[in-house]
């Protein structure tokens, strides 16, 4: 059975917990959002960003408006589907970039959320999105990579389809289709599925290069260089300015400082002219569309309070999560630009 | 030894308590130790990653053993990887030897659980560096040489694989994800089936159907007749246990130990794939086992030992990969994570005290596994006693209930449940096998992903040999199974042309 229907489980249980542990708080608001509230997420994973950065701001909002709340991890399409079935505001979804990624790249089962839902508020940036090269790999810089294809070697890419794993694929495919035109199709796609795949095409040498994370690769880069499975990082896809706003203590053992050296300026993937690809992993709540606008004005201000008292940063921090509460008007508005600014990379590569 | 300091009474409280809801969990058809796992993880805030851990391992090896009881008792596995328990569970269960079958399986499972554990805590770094030897090619094969049972398990050959081909063809229905290899759309069905088709029919839902409901359907046919002073008779004639049944049997229980842990430690091997593979290996290698498949204990050995020693072998990629082994073991990976710890290829050396405390967990959540089931069994067995008229209905009800679950409340699972019901039933009645179809049903999907990606990086079919010497040795074992399966089955061919031409008269 393959794992992520198994996942699906976990959405009944959770729920089930849900009933068994804590129906007593059911019906205590006074505001319009009132009974039991499931939080469906996008991904299917426990273990993932997703379910943890949910489960931080849930606890939170839960609290504040003294309501029943509990996270599902159901994945993108089950949670779309039970959105959609849900009006009355008790089925909201968390999900990040991916919701519309999903749908630039046409992959089956996503539609344009601005289209067909509320943008809610986004609560936080996991700025982990990276790119490895196995510790002995000839490209010391993103920069030779670039080079390399630009001269006709092929470079390998282990990614996910369709989605945030490829956006940064996309953007340096794009970018070797400026400075070298005609060359990009030297850095092929190898598509794969989770993390471990990843990883395992790195190690049977059927990549050169795998899009990760600084949470799940972050030990791999402390192997000794003799260590089959040792990495090394060549480019973290967030902005400068939000790897700046992470604990100084970094993650794991490696500090912010270090990771710094992996961001612009210090490595730089052309959008043309002279803006570069950024690209910031931003998770935020998404609504049915013909959901109670008193809701959206309800959570907007539970979490602007939340995030006025303060307290919640520090979680998000110390879960190297980076607080990003943007309410849900400025938020429909800053990830539609966002997204316009992907969809040019991705036509560009067509 | 500062790890003791962490122990306390609520520690081993809450893997005990861990593994007895584990057990019920396990034992409802519908529910696993997944879901057991997943249920708890919220808790995990409250108790602290360490008291967390107990009662998290607790349920994931009480989850996994629990899948025992219904696998013997009523034709049901609990779990998917108890499914070959009902080969021989049930028909011993039918003789009257209900007890005795669990008693079996219940310290068959303990001995698993623990080899595992030990090999976890001794080899855990050393085996992380040998499982990521096994790419795309080497899983291919590891699932061919677990379809391979097929062949042997079948009491015709030949219709045991059509059957066995029918069920790869069920695993393939569904989304083709563009992650496999595919083109991201629906295949091997009409449009208007694909809202409900979208991702295919869901493993327990079909294990249920095709082993319980037609179970249920086929008993039902021969007519509710009052036979319960039968059924009691039979309790207590035929349970005696003795462990002399584990005489001769030493060889089967480490093997199929070590297989269960082996499988356990690949990523992307399910865990049924373990019980499937060691059923097989001792089909093959034993002498005597024409009875597999019709109640011998050593079947129940095979595939009880090797599916607890799952949980050993897939906490070693978790622990010193960052990986999980199995399903439950990514469930969790989030009580790692909820409490801000990275696993990963330094988990172990970075975290001693953590590493110590999840044994000291494992361990002693075996031991009260064996002791609750082991003593509770004399009355879980009298199960069987329930007039049919009673059991039968309330069966059905919880599979449904549990088929509605298992995807958090999708009404379409009900119906793959009943379906397959009535479809088991009616295979049965055509002569085709059970048996060799759902096993078909669960590896075909990841033969299919690692057949297709192994020839995406290579793109040569001859990879499937000169990949690596672990390949060689697989493409032997698969040799082995085939030649021996056809041969068993030339023997028992001959022996019963031999029977019937001593006895003229044959009925």
């Amino acid at each position: 059975m393959s794992m992520s229907s198994i996942y699906k489980t976990l959405g009944t249980s959770v729920l089930v917990a849900g009933m068994a542990f804590g129906s007593a708080a059911a019906m205590a608001a006074d505001g319009p959002l009132r009974g039991n509230v499931r939080v469906v997420i996008g991904s299917t994973s426990t273990g993932g960003d997703t379910y943890q950065n949910s489960s931080i701001v849930v606890d939170a909002l839960a609290e504040k408006l003294d309501l029943n709340m509990k996270v599902d991890a159901v994945g993108a399409s089950s949670a779309f589907r039970t959105l959609d079935r849900d009006s009355r505001g008790n089925t909201l979804m968390i999900f990040h970039d991916q919701s519309y990624l999903g749908y630039l790249y046409g992959v089956e089962g996503y539609e344009d959320i601005f289209e067909k839902y509320t943008i809610g508020p986004t609560v936080a940036i996991n700025p982990g999105n990276a790119y490895l090269v196995p510790k002995d790999s000839p490209y010391q810089t993103l920069g030779d990579v670039i080079e390399a294809a630009g001269n006709g070697q092929e470079v390998r890419v282990a990614i996910q389809p369709g989605g945030v794993s490829e956006i940064g694929f996309s953007a340096l495919k794009n970018a070797v289709a400026i400075e070298h035109p005609g060359m990009e199709d030297n850095l092929v796609a190898v598509n794969t599925g989770s993390q471990a795949d990843k990883n395992q095409q790195l190690f049977d040498d059927q990549a050169d290069m795998i899009n990760g994370t600084v949470q799940a690769n972050e030990q791999y880069t402390r192997l000794p260089a003799d260590d089959q499975k040792a990495m090394r990082f060549l480019w973290l896809t967030a902005r400068n300015s939000t790897i700046e706003q992470a604990p100084e203590e970094g993650l794991g053992q490696t500090t912010r400082e270090q990771l710094l050296e992996y961001v612009e300026p210090n490595v730089s993937v052309t959008m043309g002219g002279d803006e570069n690809f950024t690209f910031d992993k931003e998770f935020f709540f998404l609504y049915n569309k013909d959901m109670d606008p008193a809701i959206v004005e309800q959570i907007d201000e539970a979490l602007s309070e939340i995030y006025a008292e303060g307290d919640i940063q520090e979680t998000q921090k110390n879960s190297f999560f980076i607080p990003n509460f943007k309410p849900s008007d400025e938020a429909s508005e800053y990830l539609a630009e966002k997204m316009s600014r992907y969809e040019g990379i991705i036509d560009n590569i067509k | 030894m500062e790890f003791l300091s962490l122990l306390d009474v609520s520690f081993f409280l809450l893997a005990g308590f861990g593994a007895l809801v584990g057990i019920i969990f396990g034992a409802i058809p519908g529910m696993t130790a997944t879901m057991a796992v997943a249920v708890c993880l919220p808790l995990t805030y409250a108790l602290g990653l360490h008291h967390g851990l107990a009662l998290l391992l607790g349920l994931y090896v009480g989850g996994i053993s629990g899948g025992m009881v219904p696998a013997v008792l009523l034709n049901i596995p609990g779990t998917p990887s108890s499914i070959t328990t009902t080969f021989d569970g049930y028909p011993m269960a039918r003789k009257g030897e209900g007890e005795r079958a669990l008693r079996v399986s219940v310290i068959a499972s303990v001995i698993g659980g623990l080899i595992s554990a030990a090999v976890l805590f001794l080899f855990a770094p050393l085996l992380a560096d040998f499982s990521i030897k096994f790419s795309y090619v080497e899983k291919f094969l590891i699932i061919l040489l677990a379809l391979s049972v097929i062949a042997s398990l079948s009491s015709n050959m030949l219709v045991g694989i059509f059957s066995g081909v029918i069920g790869i063809w069920l695993s393939l229905i569904g989304t083709y994800s563009i992650s496999d290899g595919g083109n991201g759309h629906t295949r091997l069905m009409f449009d208007f089936m694909e809202p409900y088709l979208f991702e295919g029919f869901s493993l327990l839902p079909v294990l249920i159907g095709i082993f319980g409901i037609s179970t249920i359907l086929l008993e039902s046919e021969k007519g509710v007749k009052n036979e319960l002073s039968d059924e009691r008779v039979k309790l207590g004639k035929g349970s005696h246990f003795s462990f002399s049944i584990f005489k001769g049997r030493l060889t089967n229980l480490v093997r199929s130990s070590f297989i269960g842990t082996f499988v356990g430690m690949l990523p992307g091997v399910g865990g049924s794939a373990a019980s499937v593979l060691a059923y097989t290996q001792e089909k093959n290698l034993s002498r005597d086992s024409s009875e597999m498949g019709k109640g011998a204990p050593q079947g129940l050995i095979a595939s009880e030992s090797a599916n607890n020693a799952l949980t050993g072998g897939a906490l070693i990629p978790l622990l010193s990969l960052g990986i999980p082994g199995d399903s439950t073991t990514a469930v969790l990976i989030g009580a790692f994570t909820l409490q801000g710890i990275q696993v990963g290829p330094l988990f172990i050396p970075e975290n001693t005290d953590t590493w110590y405390i999840m044994m000291t967990a494992l361990v002693f959540a075996n031991f009260v596994m064996f002791f609750v089931m082991f003593y509770a069994i004399k009355h879980i067995a009298k199960v069987v006693m329930v007039p049919k008229h009673i059991l039968y209905p309330l069966i059905v009800m919880m599979c449904v209930v549990g088929g509605y679950a298992i995807n958090y409340g999708i009404m379409f699972d009900v119906w793959t449940l009943l379906i397959f019901g009535v479809l088991g039933y009616l295979i049965q009645k055509i002569g085709l096998e059970v048996a060799p179809l759902i096993i078909g049903f669960i590896l075909g999907s990841q033969a299919e992903v690692y057949f297709v990606k192994s020839l995406e990086s290579a793109g040569t079919l001859s990879i499937f040999f000169t990949k690596s010497p672990i390949a060689v040795v697989l493409w032997l074992l698969i040799v082995a199974s085939v030649v021996f399966s056809i041969v068993l089955s030339l023997k028992s061919r001959a022996k019963r042309r031999q029977n019937s031409s001593a006895d003229p008269d044959p009925v």
